[in-house]
């Protein structure tokens, strides 16, 4: 693979793995404010 | 060859950081996480569908009683824990016919699901609509706890007077996972795990994992009751790890455990204390709170008193009690 391409699609995966790491943050802060707490708590793993 | 091999195994290793991030975050956090404004786990919480007076199949507390309504009818409303003991007073002296419930839809205009026709004299509001319900003067009578400062200060801005008449008694309960070794905690304890002096289980004869001091919407009936628990200390800031912790959370008894009824949290002793009805009755249980009939001063509906007396009678005590809450009188 010549180096300019191998670069493109790692920044291309970059790019799209921060994307969705970044929506499922923000899915989650908002979850977590709307969320129920019992059940929150229900399910929590020990 | 070499160098085409090297760099798949640095793309292989850049996906698999970002799936193993999502998906231990999914396994920690997100897959916890029940959007309460959801139709399904809203119905879960509490259906309101089941407890819709004159309804055979309804779960109300019923007594025989020569007391009706008749005339102007009360528009009555209330917090999500009440909901079995306001629908239960229509029950009993409420004409049959003064309750239209078209059915509960979900939506992000309905967060509650509650669907009453707007001349029903059973609504929905739960408690921080309620409250503004009450001092507009579209209710006659909030069933609820104490009122947050803001909600205090909005019917002072508004200039309305509202009179707090103490109808039933609750508990004030602190629950954790099933699994948590822990059973009992002191009021002390809670005040320094909110408070943020006390961080981790251990130290308070648990296991050693951060503590995940849960708190709730701003407004809410147990959010106002958890602020006035606390006194002058004041709720810490928890750290962004705490999320991953072993959390502790605070709601009232009877929603907990005759409503929610979810067998995966116990509620904790406090002092060594089970918030038991025996206990909240006999008054060892250390955090017990009145919950209050509350109206306007200016409202000038015969039937407001005349129902407010009768709650507090002997047999509306039966109706508290009959709804899983313990009587007043």
């Amino acid at each position: 693979m010549q180096e300019k391409l191998f670069y493109r699609i790692l920044l291309a995966v970059v790019v799209l793995g921060l994307f969705v790491t970044l929506c499922h943050l923000a899915y989650c802060v908002y979850a977590y404010q709307h969320c129920s707490i019992i059940y929150f708590i229900g399910k929590e793993l020990w | 060859m070499k160098k085409t091999i090297r760099q798949l195994a640095i793309l292989a290793a850049a996906v698999l950081c970002f799936v193993a991030f999502n998906g231990s975050m999914y396994l920690l956090l997100t897959g916890r996480l029940s959007n309460n404004f959801s139709g399904t786990s809203q119905a879960g919480m509490l259906d309101v569908a089941k407890y819709l007076p004159h309804e055979e199949a309804s779960d109300l507390a019923r007594i025989e009683t020569d007391f009706t309504l008749t005339g102007e009818l009360p528009v009555l409303d209330g917090a999500a824990a009440l909901v079995p003991v306001y629908a239960a007073i229509v029950d009993n002296v409420y004409p049959v016919g003064s309750v239209t419930y078209e059915g509960g839809t979900f939506s992000d205009d309905n967060y509650y699901g509650e669907n009453f026709a707007p001349d029903s004299k059973m609504q929905y509001k739960n408690t921080v609509r309620g409250y503004k319900a009450i001092v507009d003067g579209e209710t006659d009578i909030l069933f609820c706890a104490s009122p947050s400062a803001e909600q205090t200060a909005y019917a002072a801005e508004k200039g309305v007077e509202l009179v707090y008449t103490p109808v039933g008694l609750e508990a004030f309960v602190f629950f954790v996972n099933a699994e948590n070794p822990v059973d009992n905690l002191t009021t002390e304890q809670i005040r320094a795990i909110y408070g943020g002096t006390i961080t981790n289980w251990r130290d308070v004869g648990g296991a050693d994992r951060i503590i995940n001091p849960v708190t709730r919407l701003a407004g809410s009936g147990s959010q106002s009751a958890m602020d006035a628990f606390m006194r002058e200390t004041k709720i810490a800031r928890k750290s962004l790890f705490a999320i991953t912790g072993g959390a502790i959370g605070f709601s009232f008894r009877y929603y907990m455990d005759g409503i929610v009824g979810n067998d995966r949290v116990k509620m904790l002793s406090l002092n060594g204390v089970y918030p038991s009805a025996e206990n909240i009755a006999d008054g060892s249980y250390p955090i017990t709170v009145p919950f209050f009939a509350i109206y306007r001063t200016d409202n000038d509906n015969p039937n407001v008193p005349l129902l407010i007396d009768w709650i507090l009678s002997e047999e509306g005590q039966t109706i508290i009690a009959e709804s899983g809450y313990v009587r007043i009188r």
